[in-house]
């Protein structure tokens, strides 16, 4: 009994936290994640052989004391952490460090992209459902953008074709990915087909049909990889600050934000919205309250996939500049930024910025020390393990009546379920 | 001889509320007591700092004579005082002595192994010591409500309780188990035990108890003797005014149909057919009652004629327009009101606050939104002014649902159904678990809505509730109606009667109105 009070007691104060908090805990969880890391990479780093120390562990010998001991490491866990983080940024605290550097545009296209799967999942989390087929979605709409603005990039050019291919792109990867989405929303609305398991299989028949058309259909034939011809410049994405060489634009990234602000907008002030968040929370009440269940579900799916499309067809118009197979896993990914977030959208932005550190300095740990990758995905993971963990224990917790009340009684009225309150409650009632 | 709890000066507070008030209570060993007031009183707090889930900021906890300071409920249990939730705390797979013995399970070899054979026969032995008839080999999941409820009793006789504290034991029970739960009460008291149980029902704490103390705003206002007291004083108690046990209905004045059903029958989610051919009709201006045990079609029958369920014959005519196929929506539109059976599950969306809880039903409709955008302004009024005039506490429009007591919940939802100025009311079981006042104040606002010309359907498994408010009463049975009777002339025997699905020995057909026309 007494072990159980204790938990519940923890549970109820993690409910109860307020936003301040909950992004101390955060960052207390991003700190005890490192330390743990050090240890892995100090670890590592005596079991592996080397001909010179990264890392010696020793203490001050000021006026001659003399040295009692010195440990020699492999591997060195503050370079492996520095790298991880400022060169992800381009080294911030470097002599002649600019905001537009190469890795600082790296770690923001990452985050572009993964701003739009995580919305994607996180409107589909929203609305009960479970959408694990972002990836699937992504790759068709990647394809539909390629395909749309090869075929229509004849008819335009230069500036004039940058303004209507751009545009064009974007809505057909919206479309192609919505469409995608409807699919296994309909399955489940009209055949009660469970959508965990069509969407992952969907997922493989979008890249294998996808592949195959590719390979057959529309094959560049003056290459050798599995990919279409190469949409034309004037279609790719403006870099506007960044080098054009970088593959990111501001203005990818500005869209991204302020569809961000649009779902959330959408979830909070919406009589869609509302029976969205109705549906996902208590169908049955939805219901109740006239929520066309059916329609809902194929709805937030559509909405859903056509998110994770545009992401594909930003992959493919700022990233590739044309459609290849073996497409990054950015539609799992969405699934962690969106869970990392608490399914709140502007919590995604956040979560996609992480991920993108995340990503774009695992390259440069890679480049600057001995490392293994495996080792870095490790540490990658801790990162994500650690800072998830207290939300997702928050989300358990707030289903628990006997947490629910304990927390109640700790006299908050910030606890909600994933932190919804603080985006829905906040603003509409000003 | 000292008494056998006695709480002292007992005071606790939680954020912005005190829950219990320098409570001082006193129970005498051997007696059933009642510890009696409306939801949100402060009971429940009480016992739980009498079980050591809670520990007072002042006062003193005295079992036995002796001043106790529990820590947690396993103190408590030391001391003898176990505690049955509301809520039990059963592992459904597992048998009735297994549970029992949980955690306190005798051994053999040693410690090493589970002495099954001797926790069977112990279990065996205290059930047969207090005339209970459990069998110790049944899977918890096999066994009914009451069964599961003697067991709880059982686990915490087996673990040595003196005291038994039972928290709105009733409330998960049929009738007939609440009877034989109170003659559970009189052999536990007999062998020396002491019970104390918590109600908000005044009937079972007058028949059950010996002495009863009514908690009102955590302050306790009076200890009385079940004997000297009568049910209009201790009404009087709870809720700090007087209270008018009879409602006073004027004779209606019905106008034309505003529901007409016709040959309804409705299959519930199994295809079982459990509404078959039922018709009757609705007037404005009248309360029609329908009566009946629970799961006799009711729950069915009233979700196919609010658009929560598609009938599989049949019509359903509202306002002269066959409505048996429109969408739910279409209904809340058209000016149908429903106050729904399940109110965590379907009335609110828990994790809303009452601003949001408020628009459930009228998200689309065009005083919220416009185009597609929530006026969340108009939300919020809206669900101030509810708050306020069915006085729903606390009367915070931010406060989630889930944090309000049952009845305030209910209260909400009763509100948000009439400011919708329906033309047809359903309720169902519109006053389960509410306490007197507010059965009371709903109660008056559904004759309210038939004085000003409303059409009310009225389904309830309190009798004399139904059989009050009614202007004519249909009884349901087995998925048919059984009889539509004037509820001023039919007596609760031949209800009774009509309600287990047999013919009461007066033709019925002196029973049935004229009004039976459809």
């Amino acid at each position: 009994m007494s072990w159980r009070d204790r938990v519940e007691r923890l549970l109820a104060r993690l409910v109860a936290a307020s936003a301040t908090e909950r992004l101390a805990i955060s960052l207390a969880a991003l700190f005890s994640s490192i330390l743990v890391g050090t240890l892995l990479v100090l670890v590592a780093g005596r079991m592996t052989a080397c001909s010179s120390a990264a890392f010696v562990l020793t203490h001050p010998t000021p006026f001659g004391v003399p040295r009692l001991f010195a440990v020699g490491f492999c591997y060195d866990p503050i370079a492996v952490y520095d790298r991880l983080f400022l060169g992800a940024l381009g080294d911030p605290f470097s002599a002649g460090w600019s905001p537009r550097n190469a890795q600082m545009a790296v770690t923001l296209r990452e985050t572009t992209v993964l701003i739009f799967t995580g919305l994607s999942v996180a409107v589909a989390f929203r609305a009960g459902v479970f959408n694990i087929g972002t990836q699937g979605q992504l790759v068709v709409g990647g394809f539909a953008t390629a395909l749309t603005v090869l075929a229509a990039a004849p008819a335009v050019s230069g500036f004039v074709g940058t303004l209507t291919l751009i545009p064009l792109g974007l809505l057909a990867g919206a479309v192609g990915g919505g469409f995608y989405g409807a699919i296994p929303g309909a399955l489940k609305a009209y055949a009660d087909a469970n959508e965990v398991i069509t969407t992952i299989m969907l997922n493989f028949v979008a890249t294998g049909v996808v592949g195959y058309l590719v390979l057959n259909q529309f094959k560049d034939p003056t290459s050798a990889a599995t990919q279409t011809r190469a949409l034309p410049s004037y279609a790719d994405f403006p870099a506007v600050v960044f080098d054009p060489r970088s593959n990111f634009s501001l203005i990818a990234l500005a869209f991204g934000i302020s569809l961000i602000v649009a779902v959330y907008y959408l979830l909070a002030h919406t009589s869609f919205g509302y029976d969205l968040r109705t549906s996902g929370l208590q169908p049955e009440a939805a219901e109740y309250g006239g929520v066309d269940a059916a329609r809902t579900v194929v709805a937030s799916f559509a909405l859903s996939g056509a998110l994770g499309g545009l992401g594909g067809a930003l992959y493919v118009l700022m990233i590739l500049g044309n459609y290849q197979t073996g497409v990054p896993a950015y539609g799992f990914d969405g699934i962690t930024v969106s869970i990392l977030a608490g399914n709140n959208p502007v919590g995604v932005g956040f979560a996609a910025l992480l991920f993108g550190v995340l990503k774009s300095g695992t390259t440069v740990v890679d480049f600057a020390t001995d490392v293994p990758p495996q080792l870095v995905g490790v540490l990658r993971g801790l990162i994500i393990l650690f800072v998830a963990m207290p939300e997702f224990f928050r989300l358990l917790g707030g289903r628990m009546d006997r947490v629910q009340r304990r927390a109640r009684r700790l006299g908050s009225t910030a606890a909600t379920d994933g932190g919804e309150q603080a985006d829905d409650g906040g603003d509409r009632n000003e | 001889m000292a008494d056998a709890v006695r709480l002292d000066g007992i005071t606790k507070r939680f954020p912005g509320v005190v829950a219990n008030d320098d409570v001082t209570l006193e129970v005498e060993r051997g007696s059933v007591h009642a510890l009696l007031g409306e939801n949100g009183a402060g009971k429940t707090t009480l016992m739980n700092v009498l079980y050591g889930l809670y520990q007072p900021e002042e006062g003193r906890v005295v079992v036995d004579g002796e001043e106790q300071s529990f820590e947690s409920p396993g103190d408590a249990i030391d001391a003898g005082v176990g505690m049955i939730h509301q809520h039990f705390m059963l592992v459904d797979t597992m048998t009735v002595a297994e549970n029992i013995t949980l955690g306190n399970e005798p051994r053999k070899w040693g410690w090493l192994a589970v002495d099954r054979e001797q926790a069977r026969r112990e279990v065996r032995e205290l059930s047969e010591r207090y005339g209970f008839a459990v069998e110790p080999d049944a899977r918890i999941e096999t066994v009914s409500v009451g069964v599961q409820q003697r067991v709880e009793i059982l686990k915490a006789l087996y673990r040595g309780a003196d005291v038994l504290i039972l928290d709105e034991p009733t409330a998960v029970l049929t009738p007939q188990e609440v009877e034989e739960l109170l003659a559970v009460f009189e052999e536990l008291t007999a062998a020396g035990k002491t019970v104390i149980f918590i109600t908000h029902k005044l009937g079972e704490a007058m028949e059950a108890a010996d002495e009863i103390t009514v908690l009102r705003d955590g302050k306790n206002v009076g200890s009385v003797s079940a004997d000297d007291t009568d049910r209009e004083a201790l009404a009087e108690l709870m809720v700090g005014r007087e209270v008018l046990m009879e409602t006073d209905a004027r004779p209606s004045d019905p106008g034309d149909e505003t529901l007409c059903v016709d040959g309804l029958t409705v299959e519930d989610s199994r295809g079982v057919t459990v509404v078959d051919g039922v018709s009757f009709g609705v007037r404005a201006g009248e309360v029609f009652g329908i009566a009946g045990v629970d799961g006799n079609g009711q729950s069915e029958l009233v979700e196919a004629i609010t658009g929560l369920r598609e009938p599989t014959a049949g019509r359903v005519d509202f306002e002269g327009r066959d409505v048996a196929d429109w969408s739910r929506i279409d209904h809340i539109e058209a000016g149908m009101a429903y106050i729904p059976e399940d109110r965590q599950e379907r009335g609110l969306v828990m994790d809303f606050d009452l601003v949001e809880n408020g628009l459930l039903g009228s998200q689309h409709a065009s005083a919220f939104a416009a185009g597609g955008r929530i006026d969340w302004d108009r939300a919020r009024d809206h669900a101030e002014a509810v708050v306020e005039e069915y006085d729903v506490r606390p009367p915070d429009p931010d406060a989630r649902s889930v944090s309000l007591s049952g009845g305030n919940q209910q209260k909400f939802i009763v509100g948000r159904e009439f400011e919708r100025d329906p033309s047809l009311l359903v309720a169902t079981h519109p006053t389960r678990g509410v306490d007197i006042g507010s059965t009371e104040f709903i109660n008056d606002r559904l004759l309210d809505l038939r004085n000003a010309g409303g059409a009310v359907l009225l389904v309830s498994s309190k009798l004399d509730e139904v059989q009050m408010l009614s202007d004519r009463l249909a009884v349901m049975h087995g998925g048919e109606l059984m009889a539509v009777v004037d509820p001023d002339d039919v007596t609760e025997e031949e209800l009774g009667l009509l309600m287990a699905g047999e013919e009461p020995s007066r033709s019925l057909s002196s029973l049935r109105l004229a009004g039976e026309e459809s």
